[in-house]
């Protein structure tokens, strides 16, 4: 799973950083302790060596016991075997708590007499001295540990600061709005400043071949105009010669029919071009309410045959600063797709408010997916009646003007709805 | 009645000036700039069919030639450009009237009657037929001393109809014709048959003759 770069730093830091100083933290007490033991070694070697010359220069002026000092005993036989390391033990005497002690007995020869010399040095000391070392090593380790990833974060920060800020201007990329991007020629960072090279050329290429596609789309649809006007002039003349009879009537028929449908298609495409190009900048105030009201009536009466009833709920004076060409074809296409995607003796409602412009029909159940009704070339049951793009068209503009889109279906009837500048 | 067709596609030249000869047009053809400036400058047409992008310069500025020589020629723009700016230019310039191609031969046609009509009968628009009456400007049709009551649509269909008599009128230009909304959305033509219908049983019940024939189902076409 992806996480954030600064917190997968930390989590890497603080899932190794422990460890390492787990380990350095064990060695280091081995290491003190070694050398702990060692000079304890060395300090009751030192006292026995001394007490031992007080002991054969001034015999019987030095006490042969004193309490966690030192013990001289005259060997007597049995004969003890007698390692030359120091031991541990727990002396306790009266009066006191039970103590630690390291203690190192030799067997030494004064004057033909064997003596076993004991020398003590107190450990309850040297215990409390690895404690405390301890716990100062683990404290110093945690501040480390802290200071070593809030650095590391201050670090990645700066460090990595041009990286999000090319993040946050590419997200601002439109390919069809043609938003500037600006990308800083010079981070300091030489891997950055490479990032943003070829950023900048990859977006560079993108918008030329989408300008390039554009382009296209819009002279394809626009050259095949003629053609197309040539098709549907001659067969024109044709269906009003002489040698019409039945056949080529309906051949001609035929072909006028899709000769139109590939008319209308290619000038829809050419439209939703332009509108993707912004090519409709002009604005004016529309009086929505005249408007829609006239295409209704239009729509109503070319269908009355089909659609029984229309019924209208029209606010006066609704005016919207837009363009004219535009703002009708949204509620031409949508009244026609709520009049041709309708049942025999159907019906049409039509709302407008300043809020937003429905239009609501009964109609068969749309086929296919409802979330891409608006898409290029969907189309419905009526297949050889549309040409696919009329609510394409109606997207297009609605995005174009930040207007709000809505579907709706509920058991035969359709509801389709745009909200006036959404998002206020 | 003179037309000059000023168009520099051929294929749509050729396809206008058939059609118009039929009805006894005397037409003439210019397919450029040059050629067209010639004919505008030297002769007077009734009507000029005028294409905006020529070879050789533009059909709006031969419109201003035109004007400015206080030439009063009835001037219908043809254009592909279907910018609203064009029209508009166009109509300031002095245009009668404006169509966007691609456009139906009739619709053409019933634009150009339009602009005869008003150039020539000022004031006194009607159409008689078969005793059938009627008024352009009032937008009423009369059997005798009946009226018809007509919907708009099936009024607009039947002057459609009779601008073009004893032609063919396919489906599709007479639903474009009716259609009001913007360039290239109308409806498609399907739902003219019920119109159709509906104006003949009116006119039959007023006791007019049978006049509209249907062609095969390509269209429908009014004779006389």
């Amino acid at each position: 799973m992806s996480q954030p770069l600064q917190q997968k730093n930390t989590r890497i830091l603080l899932r190794w950083l422990p460890l390492v100083m787990l380990a350095g933290s064990v060695f280091l007490y081995f290491l003190m302790r070694g050398h702990i033991l060692h000079m304890q070694e060395e300090q009751l070697h030192l006292k026995q060596e001394n007490i031992w010359r007080a002991f054969t220069t001034n015999p019987g002026g030095v006490a042969p016991h004193i309490r966690g000092e030192y013990d001289i005993f005259p060997e007597t036989a049995p004969v003890i075997p007698v390692s030359d390391r120091p031991r541990d033990t727990v002396l306790r005497f009266p009066g006191c708590p039970s103590e630690a002690f390291n203690l190192l007995t030799s067997r030494l020869t004064y004057e033909g007499r064997s003596y076993l010399v004991t020398t003590y040095i107190s450990s309850t000391e040297v215990t409390h001295l690895i404690i405390k070392i301890a716990l100062a090593d683990a404290l110093i380790f945690l501040l480390l540990l802290g200071a070593v990833v809030i650095v590391n974060r201050k670090i990645s920060r700066s460090l990595w600061a041009p990286f999000y800020t090319t993040m946050d201007n590419i997200r601002g990329f439109d390919v069809r709005r043609h938003t500037s991007v600006n990308l800083l020629a010079s981070t300091g960072v030489e891997e950055f400043d490479r990032l943003n090279q070829t950023l900048r050329l990859l977006i560079d290429d993108v918008y030329q071949a989408y300008r390039n596609q554009k382009q296209f789309t819009e002279n394809a649809a626009h050259e095949l105009q003629t053609p197309l006007a040539i098709i549907r002039s001659k067969v024109e003349l044709m269906i009003e010669g002489s040698a019409l009879n039945e056949d080529t009537a309906q051949l001609l028929g035929e072909i006028n029919e899709a000769n139109e449908r590939l008319s209308q298609m290619s000038r829809n495409l050419l439209l939703l071009t332009r509108i993707e190009n912004r090519q409709y900048p002009e604005v004016e105030t529309v009086d929505l309410s005249r408007l829609v009201l006239k295409q209704t009536m239009f729509f109503r009466d070319y269908y009355a045959d089909e659609v029984a009833d229309t019924k209208t709920e029209i606010k006066p004076d609704v005016q919207l600063i837009t363009n004219l060409s535009l703002v009708e074809i949204l509620v031409n296409n949508l009244l026609r797709n709520a009049y041709t995607h309708n049942i025999p003796g159907g019906y049409v409602r039509v709302w407008l408010d300043h809020a937003g412009f429905s239009v609501e029909n009964s109609g068969p159940p749309l086929e296919g997916d409802p979330t891409r009704l608006f898409d290029r070339f969907r189309k419905g049951r009526e297949d050889s009646r549309t040409t696919g793009l009329g609510l394409a068209l109606v997207h297009q503009i609605c995005q174009l003007y930040q207007f709000g889109i809505r579907y709706g279906y509920q058991e035969g009837i359709h509801h389709l709805s745009v909200t006036f500048r959404s998002g206020g | 009645m003179k037309l000059l067709v000023i168009e520099d596609e051929p294929g749509l030249l050729t396809s206008i000036t058939r059609y118009f000869r039929k009805e006894q047009f005397l037409c003439e053809e210019a397919r450029t700039f040059e050629e067209a400036l010639e004919k505008i400058e030297n002769f007077q047409y009734d009507c000029i069919i005028l294409d905006i992008n020529l070879p050789g310069g533009s059909g709006l500025q031969l419109l201003k030639f035109l004007r400015q020589d206080k030439k009063r020629d009835g001037v219908i723009i043809v254009s592909a450009r279907d910018s609203l700016d064009d029209k508009i230019t166009g109509l300031d310039y002095g245009a009668d009237d404006y169509l966007t191609k691609p456009f139906h031969l009739p619709e053409l046609s019933a634009r150009l009657k339009s602009l005869l009509r008003r150039k020539y009968n000022e004031g006194n628009a009607t159409l008689d037929l078969y005793g059938l009456h009627i008024d352009l400007t009032a937008r009423t049709v009369s059997m005798g001393e009946q009226p018809v009551p007509l919907t708009r649509l099936e009024y607009d269909l039947l002057v459609f109809l009779i601008t073009n008599k004893n032609r063919v009128v396919s489906r599709q230009a007479i639903a474009e014709h009716l259609y009001d909304g913007p360039g290239d959305q109308a409806p498609g033509p399907e739902f003219v048959y019920s119109h159709i219908k509906n104006l003949k049983r009116k006119l039959k019940e007023k006791g007019c003759k049978e006049i509209i024939q249907t062609v095969y189902g390509l269209g429908y076409k009014l004779v006389t």
